[in-house]
């Protein structure tokens, strides 16, 4: 499977230099794998290239050899997006991440697709600008990969999605064809179609954007921050509903439950959470200042109808940063709990929380799993993490089992398998348990149009055509991957 | 004659016949986005007896609609609840998803393309396929709701649209401000194209006179509405609705997107006399005589522009990017591969 590949490496050496061509085995381990880990597989070689004409010639080439590629930005993906399913070249594009162009008149920006999604903010930030999208991965994280996945954020509740702030994108077609997909001016002319809204998380398998056109936003004049901690997630989760009740829009609504207090609290992160609180929200408001004070109090009086167990409220960067500390560090010090951590990311409707949330509770007892939860609860996405130990074969598949009961109750209530983190190869068989075979085919088609010879990143977003017996099978394709796993438990 | 199909079956019933070999999917937008010729062997489909809405949930902010709900209808129903749809546009929810005509009101105001969250539809083949979810967030699969955003029916047809809803502001008020020189008015619009809050929609005019006024609508709280019109001068006035320019006999309507930055440029390259509107958002009208018209969208990406003739029957436009313009007949013939909807 690994065999070296001489001649195609000669090939790739020769249009980019020795340096950024990365074929030994070794080497190739940092590219095995993203967030998701349960899946892991080497690329056939990875590939550095620096500009849009690299990556053209590059793909130009992998094309006219019928060899599979998966572009790559810096692996934070969760769901195995970036993985190859198939013996793949991996086409990473961190080199690429320069900020090509600012025009605060016009309130964007033209970057390269490995631009770290804070650091676009960084760059802008004297203008008075910033980047919405602020994925919990942002100090890391790419804006290449961010619109392969349209990822969100905390901030999505008042701001959007990745789609809602890309005006278009410059794009390597599978076939090594070039696409300007929008413009800077919007990203659809009267007579256009949408082509940015249908290429934003199509989770790389529609080609490689190589220079990707954003929309940036003006900062607010004030921020504050508040917490509230309660007895109870109930507590929590209504506050959440009079909040919305109200006609408030907060930047942010975040609740974090008490096993992700304790080990926020137990860790480098810790913010002075209340450890007693079975759950404490997080809201951000944002505007005027004028309008923040008034909104400030609105919501401390709503606070204080559900009978918080405290208050906070917090003005200064300082202040603010210490009670997002937890939240932000909340994914890292659950590494204190076990070993590994899979982290999902189901959506149901807002107004249906509790009711989701007591019964993921129940799925976690019945399979004895290890479950904490922080969530953006504006939006309804929930992220049920399970902590368990990967060398351990019955907790992993008691923590796969576990999480796809939990997409299920995400279904059954309304909602969505996934919010933020996007399908890869991680919920490929759950597709088929959100769409009929006719959705998945009409998909296929679109990205036919795209991809018409498959090799850009296959076997992502989309089972295969028998999927609707494959799930009656299920869980066929997650043992195999656990089988995978476990296999080359030596790697670890 | 028009079919009328009720409900989603009759659709796919009407569309699986194949007596019918071309339609033209009738939707009731703000106004038709581009004049389209009619094939002499097309049967026209209005979805406008599918009236229903069908889920409103305002705890979710979202709710579900068929393409035939009337845009004012759904208003009401949605002031009930003290929520909105935060996008311009008029006639059925449908067709103003299919039309797009106006786009985002002022930057960062919402469009059509960011309430959409996803639809039910109907291929032109008969096949049924739903894209997106009815929640207000979802990544899962492709977004081939998006492509309905704009299509004009020439895709496929949405028979449910779930749609993101917005909670109405404490405070709104319109405003309008005449009689301005071309520079005071550019200074004004781009200064209110900055203000992170309160402007929901700003528009400029110049009339064929060459005179200049902005309108628009403030939202949000009182003191703030206050703050703003105090610092840009703004005084209330009865909302009249979006502006809209005509085109008379001899002349062409135009419409476009354009950066603010790029603005300048773009009126110098006009005929004094041309009126022009343009949205916050980027979107822009003007009318010119129609021998003018061709030489002008030749001369758009100089400005970084693109447009297109609404008023003249299949105008190409600007040219597109000529990958795009590949992919766009790729999906065009992937959904629709016997060029049924015309």
């Amino acid at each position: 499977m690994f065999a070296p590949m001489p001649a195609l490496e000669r090939r790739l050496t020769d249009l980019l230099g020795a340096a950024r061509v990365i074929t030994a085995r070794d080497a190739l381990l940092a590219w095995e794998c993203d967030g998701f880990t349960v899946h892991r597989a080497l690329p056939r070689a990875v590939v550095l290239p620096e500009s849009t004409a690299e990556v053209q010639a590059i793909v130009q080439l992998l094309h006219g050899e019928n060899v599979p590629f998966v572009p790559r930005g810096a692996g934070t993906c969760l769901s195995g997006g970036p993985t190859p399913s198939v013996p793949a070249v991996v086409i990473e594009l961190a080199r690429m991440k320069r900020v090509l162009h600012v025009s605060p008149d016009d309130l964007l920006a033209v970057v390269q697709p490995g631009v770290v999604n804070l650091d676009l903010t960084l760059a802008v930030q004297h203008l008075g600008l910033h980047y919405a999208p602020d994925p919990s991965s942002q100090s890391v994280c790419t804006i290449g990969g961010n619109l392969a996945e349209n990822s969100g954020g905390p901030h999505c509740f008042k701001y959007g999605m990745t789609t809602d702030h890309m005006l278009g994108a410059v794009v390597v077609l599978p076939d090594g064809s070039l696409a300007r997909l929008g413009q800077n001016a919007g990203p659809r002319a009267p007579h256009a179609l949408d082509l940015p809204g249908v290429f934003c998380g199509s989770e790389g398998t529609f080609g490689i954007a190589t220079e990707i056109m954003v929309r940036l936003s003006r900062d607010q004049e004030s921020v504050r921050t508040l917490l509230a901690a309660f007895a109870t997630m109930t507590a929590a989760c209504r506050t959440v509903g009079d909040i919305v009740a109200a006609g408030l829009v907060p930047a942010a609504l975040e609740i974090l439950d008490q096993a992700t207090i304790r080990a926020v609290e137990a860790s480098v992160y810790r913010a002075g959470y209340p450890e007693d609180a079975a759950a404490v929200l997080l809201v951000e408001i944002d505007g005027p200042r004028q309008v923040v004070d008034e909104e400030a109090a609105e919501i401390r009086g709503l606070f204080l109808a559900r009978s918080p167990l405290r208050i906070e409220e917090a003005s200064t960067p300082a202040e603010r940063k210490r009670l997002w500390k937890g939240r932000k560090g909340a994914f890292g010090a659950m590494g204190r709990l076990n070993t590994d951590l899979y982290v999902l990311d189901g959506v149901v409707p807002r107004t249906r929380l509790v009711e989701a949330l007591d019964r993921i509770h129940a799925i976690a007892e019945r399979h004895g799993v290890l479950l904490t939860n922080v969530f953006h609860a504006g939006d309804g996405n929930l992220h049920p993490n399970i902590s368990y130990d990967g060398r351990d074969a019955a907790q992993t598949a008691r923590t796969v089992a576990a999480g796809r009961e939990i997409l299920q109750v995400c279904l059954d209530l309304g909602g969505s398998i996934t919010g933020e983190h996007g399908i890869g190869s991680e919920k490929l068989d759950y597709m088929a348990l959100m769409y009929d075979p006719t959705d998945l085919e009409v998909m296929a088609r679109v990205r036919t149009a795209f991809n018409p010879s498959g090799l850009c990143n296959p076997g992502k977003v989309l089972p295969t055509r028998n999927a609707c017996a494959e799930v009656a099978k299920w869980p066929k394709m997650v043992e195999r991957v656990l089988d995978d796993h476990q296999r080359r438990g030596g790697d670890r | 004659m028009t079919q009328r199909p009720t409900s989603r079956a009759e659709l796919q019933d009407l569309l699986r016949s194949r007596r019918h070999p071309r339609v033209r999917l009738l939707g009731s937008g703000s106004r038709p986005a581009m004049v389209r010729r009619v094939p002499s062997d097309a049967t026209f489909v209005s979805l406008a007896a599918m009236d229903r809405i069908e889920r409103l949930e305002p705890g979710d902010l979202t709710c579900s609609v068929q393409p035939g709900v009337l845009r004012h209808e759904l208003d009401l129903e949605l002031r009930r609840h003290g929520l909105e749809l935060p996008c311009a546009g008029t006639g059925t929810i449908g067709g103003l998803f299919a039309a797009d005509d106006i786009g985002p009101l002022a930057p960062g105001a919402p469009a059509p393309r960011n309430l959409l969250l996803g639809l039910e539809g109907v291929l032109a083949d008969g096949t049924p396929f739903k894209s997106g979810a009815r929640v207000v967030k979802s990544v899962a699969g492709f977004d081939v709701h998006k492509l309905f955003v704009g299509s004009q029916g020439r895709l496929f047809a949405a028979t449910l649209l779930h749609l993101k809803l917005r909670p109405l502001p404490r405070a709104s008020c319109a405003f309008g401000v005449r009689n301005l020189s071309l520079a005071d008015a550019l200074a004004k619009f781009a200064g209110l194209r900055q203000e992170p809050a309160g402007v929901h929609q700003v528009t400029l005019l110049r009339d064929a006179a060459g005179a200049c006024m902005l309108a628009g609508r403030l939202g949000g709280r009182a003191s703030h509405l206050a703050a703003l019109r105090t610092r840009f001068s703004l005084a209330e006035s009865a909302d009249a609705g979006p502006l809209q320019l005509h085109a008379e006999a001899g002349h062409e309507l135009i419409t476009g997107i354009v950066c603010c930055s790029r603005l300048n440029g773009l009126l110098a390259d006009l005929p004094a006399a041309a009126p022009f509107l343009m949205h916050g958002g980027g979107r822009f009208w003007t009318v010119l005589p129609t021998p003018q018209v061709a030489p002008l969208l030749s001369r758009m990406p100089t400005h970084d522009a693109h447009a297109v003739a609404v008023s003249a029957a299949d105008s190409p436009g600007t040219a597109l990017d000529p990958g795009a313009a590949t992919l766009t007949t790729a999906i065009r013939h992937a959904l629709d591969p016997r060029g049924v909807l015309a």
